[in-house]
Formats: structure tokens, C-alpha cells, sequence
């Protein structure tokens, strides 16, 4: 860093503009030039840069620790588990025992497709949670978040709000169908999944097609079920697929 | 779950890492921490390392999706790199004198893979610059740290900054601009 460089205040926010990519296409020009000629201002925008880096590598390294805390108490609950589940070991195997005969009991009297259902039938796992300065996009991903949590009642409350105003939307309609599946309720899943569905350039219409076919299955109607998983192009649909046959 | 659908949670993970959304930050930085402590441990390391050479790589897998030098390519591709560079990470370190000479060891299992995540000779210099920028953040005074990191870090603006404490718009850009040059003269005096 040089050491008797003065940088005025307009000139940090020149430079920080320049940085992120904010500058009109004439002051770029204008800043343009001048690097080219003048290297001792070249060096002190590469300066102000790796400060800039500086700060926020700082930064994410000190969040890091807090972290790094959360690390250890997922540890010490699932070492706390495991110390209690070994003391219970005795009556857990019992209690097992148990639940596997009525499981089974309740399995094999399921009917077939059911069967299927529950052994292809994994909830989708939600798009990351990012910040967004719209509001819409917030309450969308406000309710990503208690989905995520497998909160699913409150997401579906909070995307119920927003399908009013946007019910065209493809994205709340496919989140609104998967929620209400992981929530057990595939006859409210299926209108949000057909109208998920309805535009073929959606993002995740393969996907949709998936567990729209999953919901026509668990309610034992195979011909639908098959339909939709033919149109899901995922390898998953297309195991289960073989399995209908 | 689709490809299509993969890819997509990929690149809405990297626009996440690029604006620096700690929720997702936090969930990445947790869900990928467990693979590599067991690796550092089944490689003659401990807990500390596992945590020292995981955060090393995790800044490094960070600088790159900020400039771009990372683009994913498949579904994955993310947490595979942030594993390879911890792996790597970890390489060096066994590889390293002063700790061979702490303790005997076995690095037979752990294969190289040699790629761009090293840093080049010629980015010396600039991290040197960088290091002495963040020692110098580190000690900044607690007010100026808060300002500059919820500006560059959070990338709140100053509009929102300045009603979070309850000053002038015009005010808190004074204030930045200060604690900019009190980091900058702090970064001098420590050459």
C-alpha cells in the first residue's frame, strides 16, 4: 500500500462503484483511461480492492467460529441421543419389536401401490433460503424456511397467501403440491401439481411430472400415475415405472 | 430428484454464497463439516485440524465463487470442490516439516489431486496485502468493524444502515469513509 496516498472520499466511492460493476458506461471509459496511463492509480485501485477483500474475509472468518458452534451442538445432541438410546437399549428393542410387527402388519395390508408410494415417496428438499430485497421473494423463501424446518402447515398457510396474488405462478404451485404430499394430503397436492405442470419450460417440470405421478399412485389411480411418471424424465420415475409394470 | 432441479439448487447456492446470505452460508458450512473431520481424523489429524484446514478451504471455495472461478457443472459440484480443497488442504499439512517432524504418519491413502485451487506464486504479494488487511479489521475498533462489515459484508445500504442507527444518510457515508481510512492507516503503520 502506498504510503502517503491520500484517497479523497468521491474517489473511494469512485473506485468502490468501480469494483461492483456500478458505473455508467462514461465514467467507466473515463476510468478506464485512466489506469491505462497512470499506474500508480492502477496500484491503488488494486489496494482499495484487496481491502475490500480484506474486510470481508475478516468478516466470514470471525462468522465461521459462530458456526462452527452450531457444528458442535448437532454434535452433542446426536451424542446425547446416542448415550440415551443406549441406556433405553433394552426397552427400545422391545418397543422396535413392536412397532415392526405392526408396521409390517400394516405394510403388507397395504395395498401395493401404497406400498410403492412409500418406498419411492422422499419429500423435495426446498431451494436454499436467500435474501432477496422484493417482498414477495421474501415471504416465498420466509416459507421456504418453515418448509425446510418440515414445518409444513405454516408453509403451506404462507404460500396459500401468495398463490391468491400469482396463481399462475409455477414455482408456488409446484411448492404448494410437494408440501401438501409431505403433509400426507395428496388430494390437495394434485390440482397445485397439474397446474405446476401446465407450462412445459418450467424449471422443475420433470420433477413435478414425478410427484404428480407419485400422488396418482397413493390414491390408486395407476393409469394417471403412469401417465405422469412417463413424462418425468428423472431416474427415479422410470425405476418406479418398471415396478408398475 | 430431476437433474434439472439439482443444477438449479446449485446455482441458487452460489448466488446465495455470492451475496453473503449467512442462513445459507451457515447450511452449507454445517452440512459439509462432518466428511471432513472424518477424513482429517482418519489421517492422523485431530479435531482442531479438522476445523482449521475445513475453514481454510471454505474462505478458499468462497473467494472463488465471488470472482468466479468456480462454476458448477453438475449437481454436486460444489460440495465435491469444497471437499477436494479441504482434502488438498490437508495434504499439505501432512506433507509439511513441521509436522512430520511432530509425529510419525501414514499418508499413503490420501492421493493428491493437484488443481487450480493452488494459489499461484505471483498472488504472494497480494496475499500478504490481504493478511494485513484482515489483522488490521480484526483489532479495528468495534463501532467501525460493525459499519464496514454490515456495508461490504451484508451489502446493506447506507439508507438502511443509517436508519438502523438512527442517523443522517450523509452521516453514516462520513463515518464509512473514516473507518475506511483508519483501516487503511492501521494497514500502513503494520508494514
Amino acid at each position: 500500500m502506498k504510503h502517503n496516498s491520500d484517497i479523497s472520499q468521491e474517489l473511494l466511492e469512485a473506485i468502490e462503484r468501480y469494483i461492483n460493476g456500478t458505473m455508467d458506461s462514461k465514467e467507466l471509459k473515463d476510468f478506464n483511461e485512466y489506469l491505462k496511463i497512470d499506474t500508480d492509480f492502477k496500484a491503488q485501485v488494486e489496494d482499495i480492492k484487496t481491502m475490500l477483500l480484506g474486510i470481508e474475509t475478516q468478516t466470514l472468518k470471525e462468522q465461521l467460529d459462530v458456526f462452527h458452534e452450531d457444528v458442535l451442538e448437532i454434535k452433542a445432541q446426536k451424542s446425547e441421543s446416542n448415550t440415551v438410546r443406549f441406556l433405553k437399549y433394552r426397552k427400545l428393542t422391545a418397543a422396535a419389536a413392536i412397532i415392526i410387527a405392526v408396521g409390517s402388519i400394516w405394510f403388507f395390508s397395504s395395498s401395493p401401490n401404497h406400498r410403492l408410494y412409500a418406498n419411492y415417496f422422499k419429500p423435495d428438499p426446498g431451494l436454499p433460503t436467500t435474501m432477496s430485497s422484493s417482498s414477495d421473494n421474501f415471504d416465498f423463501y420466509d416459507a421456504m424456511v418453515n418448509y425446510k424446518h418440515g414445518d409444513y402447515d405454516l408453509a403451506i398457510e404462507k404460500w396459500h397467501l401468495l398463490n391468491e396474488k400469482k396463481p399462475d405462478n409455477d414455482t408456488i404451485n409446484y411448492f404448494l403440491g410437494v408440501a401438501h404430499l409431505a403433509n400426507k394430503d395428496e388430494t390437495d397436492a394434485i390440482p397445485f401439481l397439474e397446474r405446476a405442470t401446465a407450462d412445459s419450460t418450467f424449471a422443475l417440470i420433470n420433477d413435478a411430472y414425478h410427484y404428480l405421478g407419485l400422488a396418482y399412485l397413493n390414491v390408486d389411480n395407476v393409469v394417471l400415475a403412469k401417465k405422469y411418471l412417463n413424462l418425468s424424465n428423472t431416474e427415479i420415475s422410470k425405476e418406479l415405472l418398471k415396478k408398475l409394470d | 430428484m430431476g437433474q434439472a432441479y439439482k443444477l438449479e439448487y446449485q446455482i441458487q447456492l452460489i448466488n446465495a454464497i455470492k451475496s453473503n446470505n449467512s442462513m445459507a452460508l451457515k447450511d452449507f458450512y454445517t452440512a459439509n463439516y462432518p466428511k471432513i473431520e472424518i477424513l482429517v481424523l482418519k489421517n492422523n489429524g485431530s479435531i482442531e485440524h479438522a476445523k482449521d484446514v475445513y475453514q481454510e478451504a471454505f474462505i478458499t471455495v468462497w473467494k472463488h465463487v465471488k470472482n468466479d472461478t468456480f462454476i458448477p457443472q453438475n449437481e454436486t459440484a460444489l460440495e465435491g470442490y469444497l471437499y477436494r480443497i479441504a482434502k488438498n488442504k490437508w495434504t499439505d499439512v501432512l506433507r509439511s516439516k513441521t509436522f512430520k517432524s511432530s509425529r510419525p504418519l501414514n499418508t499413503e491413502n490420501l492421493t493428491v489431486v493437484k488443481n487450480d485451487e493452488h494459489d499461484d506464486e505471483a498472488d504472494e504479494l497480494e496475499n500478504e496485502k490481504l493478511k494485513s488487511t484482515m489483522d488490521a479489521f480484526k483489532i479495528l475498533g468495534q463501532p467501525c468493524k460493525q459499519l464496514l462489515s454490515t456495508f461490504y459484508f451484508d451489502k446493506k445500504s447506507l439508507k438502511d444502515i443509517a436508519a438502523e442507527l438512527n442517523i443522517e444518510e450523509t452521516t453514516a457515508r462520513n463515518k464509512k469513509y473514516r473507518c475506511m481510512e483508519k483501516l487503511r492507516a492501521m494497514v500502513i503503520a503494520s508494514k
